[in-house]
C-alpha cells in the first residue's frame, strides 16, 4: 500500500514536471508569435564555452522577436547528435544551427536536413562535404600561432615550455597544438614536458606538479585552455616555492568568467580568444531566413588578452 | 523470476482462490503497465509538427528511431542480462565496445579488410575479453564488479592504443587503405531497408535479443544460469560446471559489447577510441528497469527488452520535448524508481 502511495505521488511529480516544461514552450510559443522557429543543437554543454555560446545564441535571438530558438544538448554523443538533427527536421523547423560533436557522424543527417530545403548553419566544427548552407568557426591554427608568437616575443626567443594538452583525439587539440609549433618555429624555445590533460583542471593541476617537480628551469606554460593554464598556475602555487610569479602562464579562449577573469586578476600573461560565433550564426540566420545569399564560409577572428588590454576589451589580431 | 512465478501459481491454485491468482497473473505484467504508462506520456506530451500539425511522437518514423537510437544500449543489456541472473556484473561491456568499434574501423577503414572476416575476427575478440572477465571471476575467485572493471580500464586503454590514440576514419593516417569514405556497410547498416523501413542496426538487435530469449527460457544453459543465480552453492553440488558457464555466459555479453561496438562504429561512420563511456550504466538500468534482480536468479530477456523500450521512450519524449539536461536527469531518475517499484514483486 505504501509503495503505491510512493509510486503515485513520484508519477504525479513526474507528470507536472514534464508538463510544466511543455506549457512553458508552449506559452511562449502563442505569446511571441514567432515566424520562424530555429532548432539549435549543442554536442556539450558540459563545457563552459558551449555554455557561453549558447548564452550568445540566445542573447542575438533575443533582439528579433520574429525567431524563436529550441535548445537541444546532445551530451557529448554523436549518435544522440543525429538524432537531435532527424527530430528538427520532424518537427519542421525554418532553419537548423549544429554544433557538431564529430564531424563525420553527423555528415549524413546534416545533408539530409540540407538536401530536405532546410537550412543548416554549422558552427564551430565542420561537417564533410559541402551540404550545408553556412560554416562559421574560429581558425584553432592561427590561434595557436599567435600563441607561439607571443611567447618567442616575451621569452626573447627562447626558454623552457611547458604544454599542456587539449584532448588529443580532438581536432582542436591537434590544431592548437600544430599552429604553436609553426610560431616557435626558428626560435630557441624548447618544449621540455607535454602532457594531454583532456581540457581538464584537475589533470592539469597534475601534471603540471610533476613538471614542477623534474624541471628547475621553467620559463612560461603553454596550456591549450584557460582552466588548464588556471590549474598550471595553482600547482606552482602549491609548490610554495613562488615560481607562479616567475612563470609566464598562457591559456586560450578568453571566456569572461574563465580566461579574461583570470587575466585580470594576473594569473595569466595572456589569453586567446576563441570566439563562439553564436552572434554570428544568429546574424546569418536572419539573413538566410529573409532570403538574403550568405558566404558559405565564415571565418572569426581572435582577440588577445594581457593586463594591459584587458579592461579595453582585447585586441583583436 | 519466472521460477517464483510459477510456484507462485501452484500455490494459488493449490489454495483455490481465484483472486490470488488473478493479482499473479496482473504481476507478471507489471513491466508492461509501466511500458503503457511511458507510452502514454509519451503521447500526451508530444509536440506537433510545425507544418503538419501531426504529434511527432505516434508516427512511425518516431517508433523507429526510438529503437534504431537504442540498439546499442540493447545490445548491450542483451548481454547484461546473463551476466545479472548468474548473479554478476559486466562493468567492462562500454570499454568492450570501444575496442571493437576501433578494431572494426582499423581493419575495415585502415587494413582495408573485407567486411565478413573483420566482423568474425572483432566478434572473436570480444569474446575473449568476455572469456578473461569469466576466467578471472570464477577460476581467480575475483568479485565480478572488480574483475570486470579492470577489464574496463584497460579495454579502454587497448583501444586507444591500437588506434595510436586518434579517431579511426578515412585518411587519418597517410597508410589507411580507405582515403575517402567509408565501405558500403557502414552506410548500410543505418540505412533503412527498402520496405519496411527498420535498419539493419535495429534489425540485429531485434534479433538477438529473440534468439537470446529462445536459449534463457529453452536449453540447458539457460536453466543452468539460472540456478547458478539463484544458489551457486546448490548450482554446484547438483553438478552444474560454474567456471565454465561463467566464462561462456562472460564471454557471450563481451560478446554482445562487440556487436554493439560494430554498430557503433557505423552509426558514428568511424572508429572513436571513446565510444561508449558511460553505456554500462544504461544497459545495466535497462535490465534493472525490466525486473530482473541484481542478485541473480530471477528476471528475463522479454523483461529486459521491456525495460529498454521504457529507457529509449523516456529519452525519446524527454529529447522531443526539448528538456533542459538539468530536469532530464532528475525526471529519469524518479522515473527509474518507479518503474522499480512497479516492476517489484511483492515480498510476501
Amino acid at each position: 500500500m505504501r509503495k503505491a502511495a510512493v509510486v503515485l505521488v513520484l508519477m504525479a511529480a513526474v507528470a507536472l514536471f514534464i508538463a510544466g516544461c511543455g506549457k512553458k514552450e508552449a506559452e511562449t510559443g502563442e505569446k511571441v508569435k514567432a515566424k520562424w522557429t530555429i532548432g539549435m543543437s549543442q554536442c556539450n554543454l558540459g563545457e563552459p564555452w558551449r555554455v557561453q555560446m549558447n548564452k550568445d545564441i540566445a542573447e542575438a535571438a533575443k533582439a528579433h522577436p520574429e525567431i524563436k530558438v529550441v535548445f537541444k544538448d546532445a551530451q557529448n554523443k554523436s549518435e544522440t547528435q543525429q538524432a537531435q538533427v532527424r527530430e528538427f527536421k520532424q518537427l519542421g523547423v525554418d532553419l537548423i544551427i549544429i554544433s557538431p560533436k564529430e564531424s563525420r557522424p553527423l555528415t549524413g543527417p546534416v545533408a539530409e536536413a540540407y538536401r530536405a530545403g532546410i537550412p543548416v548553419i554549422v558552427l564551430d566544427r565542420k561537417v564533410e562535404g559541402s551540404e550545408y548552407t553556412c560554416f562559421i568557426g574560429a581558425d584553432n591554427v592561427k590561434i595557436g600561432r599567435e600563441a607561439g608568437k607571443f611567447l618567442v616575443k616575451i621569452l626573447g626567443g627562447k626558454g623552457n615550455v611547458v604544454e599542456l594538452k587539449g584532448l588529443m583525439t580532438s581536432t582542436p587539440g591537434q590544431e592548437r597544438h600544430k599552429g604553436f609549433m609553426e610560431g616557435i618555429k626558428g626560435s630557441q624555445i624548447k618544449i621540455i614536458f607535454d602532457a594531454d590533460c583532456k581540457w581538464l583542471e584537475p589533470n592539469a593541476r597534475d601534471e603540471m606538479t610533476s613538471a614542477l617537480s623534474r624541471f628547475d628551469k621553467i620559463d612560461a606554460v603553454y596550456a591549450h585552455n584557460d582552466p588548464s593554464a588556471h590549474g598550471a598556475y595553482m600547482a606552482a602555487r602549491q609548490e610554495g616555492k613562488g615560481r607562479e610569479k616567475t612563470i609566464k602562464f598562457i591559456g586560450i579562449d578568453a571566456l569572461p568568467t574563465e580566461g579574461v577573469r583570470y587575466v585580470r586578476d594576473g594569473i595569466l600573461t595572456a589569453t586567446f580568444q576563441y570566439p563562439t560565433g553564436g552572434k554570428e550564426a544568429i546574424e546569418t540566420a536572419i539573413q538566410i531566413l529573409s532570403g538574403k545569399k550568405v558566404p558559405k564560409n565564415i571565418t572569426l577572428g581572435t582577440r588577445i588578452f594581457t593586463k594591459d588590454n584587458v579592461d579595453k576589451g582585447g585586441e583583436p589580431l | 523470476m519466472l521460477r517464483k512465478r510459477k510456484s507462485e501459481g501452484v500455490t494459488s491454485s493449490a489454495d483455490g482462490s481465484g483472486i490470488r491468482a488473478l493479482i499473479n497473473t496482473l504481476d507478471a505484467y507489471r513491466g508492461i503497465a509501466a511500458f503503457i504508462v511511458v507510452f502514454l506520456l509519451g503521447v500526451i506530451f508530444s509536440p506537433r509538427a510545425l507544418d503538419t500539425g501531426r504529434p511527432i511522437f505516434v508516427s512511425f518514423r518516431t517508433q523507429l528511431d526510438i529503437l534504431y537510437e537504442y540498439c546499442e544500449y540493447g545490445l548491450l543489456a542483451t548481454g547484461m542480462t546473463l551476466v545479472i541472473l548468474t548473479g554478476g556484473i559486466d562493468l567492462s561491456v562500454s570499454s568492450v565496445l570501444g575496442f571493437c568499434a576501433t578494431f572494426f574501423a582499423l581493419l575495415t577503414i585502415g587494413y582495408g579488410w573485407d567486411i565478413a572476416p573483420a566482423v568474425i575476427v572483432v566478434i572473436c575478440a570480444g569474446f575473449a575479453m568476455g572469456a578473461v572477465n569469466g576466467a578471472l571471476i570464477s577460476r581467480f575467485r575475483i568479485q565480478p564488479f572488480v574483475a570486470t572493471l579492470a577489464m574496463m580500464v584497460s579495454a579502454r586503454g587497448l583501444a586507444k592504443f591500437i588506434s595510436g590514440g586518434i579517431k579511426v576514419q578515412p585518411a587519418a593516417e597517410p597508410w589507411y587503405r580507405c582515403t575517402e569514405s567509408t565501405p558500403y556497410f557502414y552506410l548500410w547498416m543505418t540505412k533503412s531497408l527498402p520496405g519496411i523501413g527498420v535498419q539493419p542496426s535495429t534489425l540485429l538487435f531485434l534479433i538477438s535479443i529473440v534468439v537470446m530469449a529462445v536459449v534463457v527460457k529453452y536449453t540447458t544453459y539457460g536453466r543452468r544460469i539460472y540456478a547458478i543465480g539463484g544458489n551457486e552453492e546448490a548450482a554446484r553440488l547438483s553438478g552444474i560446471r560454474i567456471s565454465w558457464n561463467k566464462i561462456l555466459t562472460y564471454a557471450l555479453c563481451a560478446g554482445f559489447a562487440a556487436l554493439a561496438g560494430i554498430v557503433n562504429a557505423c552509426r558514428q561512420d568511424l572508429g572513436d577510441p571513446e565510444a561508449g563511456t558511460g553505456f554500462e550504466l544504461e544497459a545495466i538500468a535497462a535490465v534493472v528497469i525490466g525486473g530482473t534482480s541484481l542478485m541473480g536468479g530471477k528476471g528475463s530477456m522479454v523483461f529486459t527488452f521491456i525495460g529498454v523500450l521504457i529507457m529509449a521512450y523516456i529519452s525519446k519524449i524527454l529529447s522531443l520535448n526539448a528538456v533542459p539536461i538539468a530536469p532530464r536527469m532528475i525526471i529519469q531518475g524518479a522515473i527509474i524508481v518507479i518503474a522499480v517499484l512497479i516492476q517489484q514483486q511483492r515480498r510476501r
